[in-house]
């Protein structure tokens, strides 16, 4: 059978200060999902993210990337990529160089970066301020150059925290929509945390619903990869139906105490 | 009101309370007859600047000589010192404590010892100078290299970037901001040091400076000239402070600037 993109058993968390974030995490990511984590805030599932990112170490269990330690992340057909709640871009540096950074500290040529990060721009829309700085752009279009930043480097696993948190409703459900298709139209695989349960119906080939105090997984919901996620979709009865079945879920995790399992 | 507005106005009005000052001063000085021996009127301080031109701009020069050496010795030492520091929080425990001694023991009474020990005067006026203007560099700098964005820290981390690559690509462009405000303290720090030195140190002949300059005058009780050679020294401030303000704008101008 073939190795999750990424597999986590009995991952645990807990901080220096003594906060238990996560409680045993079993989760295995298969190729080309979309996966949303939702929960109420504290249910450590931006910890989880890092957990994968491998920005944080887990403090118990194991973590396998297609089947393999974080030392082999990186190589070909095993790059993962990460977007920021924030667009964490380099103030000091026009978009063009932004967006070529993972180039750069992979030591890639010039020649053969050029054309990767203007077309990583032009995929997010960005393609006309290529040496424009960050303090010059919109949030909206700074959290493009970070999608771009994070495209450039071909991902094969796409890890995003909150990313459009801090937009407005029409700036988010339209990168929504051009998320959806980058990410479907690639089959690329994606973990999303996100704190709107639309956003995650509506992106998600999986939600996953977590509970807090501590950190873990409530349950799951499914929904299939093959809806065309546009305006029609958003509109739909069949989208109210799962917004309200999520909405049941999401309201039993919310209320659930900790008994050593979901 | 407009940028271009603005910058005409921050411009137009200091220039303004500026001449109004001098004006009132001059008046003031003719209409109560105040001898130009007890305050001389602007025009008394123009006429000795005119008349004693040529020393004043040698001692302009050795000034500004003492001034911008230290300032670049400063920079550069200050910016290796804050380097080195930051590598390690134990070298930065271990030596910052002497760091603040530097900068808090008055260079006034410091200055007789280093004159003393160190025979080449104008190496001792380095020295002074340079003791007072190197601790906002290193001060600056180091706070510029620690407060990095930590996401894009952990940005660098997980993209497995080098030691050598966070420093070139993260943490000192971060600091820039905090390192050129250090400049800018640095370089006022610099004069008031290299002046303070050539007052202790009292250096006459080829390499004498403003300050020495103002210690004649007052000896002579030629006090135009000492006011001459005191406007020299501000104004020597002030083309300092703009030049580094400028050097700043160039440099960050462009990341710094707004959404128009």
């Amino acid at each position: 059978m073939m190795d999750p993109v990424v597999g986590l058993w009995g991952v645990e968390k807990v901080f220096g200060n003594g906060v238990r974030a996560l409680a045993p995490v079993n989760l295995a990511v298969q190729p080309g999902e979309f996966i949303s984590l939702i929960g109420p805030s504290g249910c450590g599932k931006s910890t989880l993210l890092k957990v994968i990112a491998s920005i944080h170490a887990p403090s118990a269990g194991q973590v396998r990337w297609w089947g393999r330690d974080f030392a082999h992340v990186g190589s070909a057909g095993h790059r993962m990529a990460f977007v920021f709640q924030d667009p964490t871009l380099m103030p000091w540096a026009c978009m063009e160089d932004n967006v070529r950074l993972p180039l750069d500290l992979e030591r890639m040529p010039a020649t053969t970066a050029g054309p990767l990060v203007r077309d990583a721009l032009e995929q997010v829309g960005l393609g006309h301020v290529l040496r424009h700085y960050p303090a010059q752009l919109s949030g909206g279009m700074k959290m493009r150059a970070s999608i771009a930043r994070a495209l450039v480097t071909q991902p094969d696993l796409l890890l995003m925290d909150e990313p459009f948190g801090a937009l407005d409703e029409f700036s988010r459900n339209r990168l929504d929509e051009e998320m959806a298709r980058l990410c479907y139209e690639k089959g690329l695989t994606t973990l999303f945390v996100t704190h709107s349960l639309y956003e995650a119906v509506f992106l998600s080939s999986r939600v996953i619903v977590m509970a807090a105090n501590p950190g873990r997984i409530f349950g799951e919901y499914h929904i299939d990869p093959a809806i065309r996620r546009d305006e029609t979709f958003r509109l739909s009865d069949d989208f109210a139906h799962m917004c309200r079945d999520l909405t049941q879920m999401l309201t039993e995790a919310t209320h659930a105490t900790f008994s050593g399992g979901a | 009101m407009n940028a271009r507005h603005m910058a005409r106005l921050t411009l137009i009005a200091p220039t303004l309370v500026g001449l109004c000052t001098l004006g009132v001063w001059e008046a003031a000085c003719r209409l109560l007859s105040i001898p130009s021996y007890l305050f001389p009127a602007p025009s008394d301080i123009a006429a000795s600047l005119h008349a004693n031109w040529p020393m004043l701009l040698h001692a302009l020069g050795s000034t500004l000589q003492v001034t911008l050496v230290s300032l670049l010795v400063s920079v550069v030492l200050g910016t290796a010192i804050a380097v080195v520091l930051v590598q390690h929080k134990l070298l930065q425990v271990s030596f910052m404590p002497y760091v603040i001694i530097l900068q808090v023991t008055p260079i006034a009474a410091v200055a007789p010892l280093i004159i003393v020990l160190v025979k080449t005067t104008g190496v001792a006026l380095v020295l002074c100078a340079t003791l007072i203007a190197i601790f906002p560099v290193i001060s600056n700098t180091l706070i510029g290299l620690g407060a990095v964005d930590p996401g894009l820290e952990a940005y660098f981390r997980m993209h497995k970037a080098t030691r050598m690559q966070t420093l070139l690509r993260l943490r000192i462009p971060s600091a820039l901001p905090m390192f050129m405000a250090g400049v800018r303290i640095a370089s006022g720090l610099a004069l008031v040091g290299a002046v303070v030195a050539e007052f202790v140190a009292g250096t006459g002949g080829n390499s004498a400076g403003l300050a020495y300059e103002i210690l004649q005058s007052g000896f002579q009780m030629d006090i135009p000239r000492m006011f001459a050679a005191l406007f020299l020294i501000t104004v020597t401030g002030l083309v300092l402070h703009g030049g580094m303000t400028t050097i700043e704008r160039l440099l960050l101008g462009r990341w710094m600037r707004p959404a128009t």
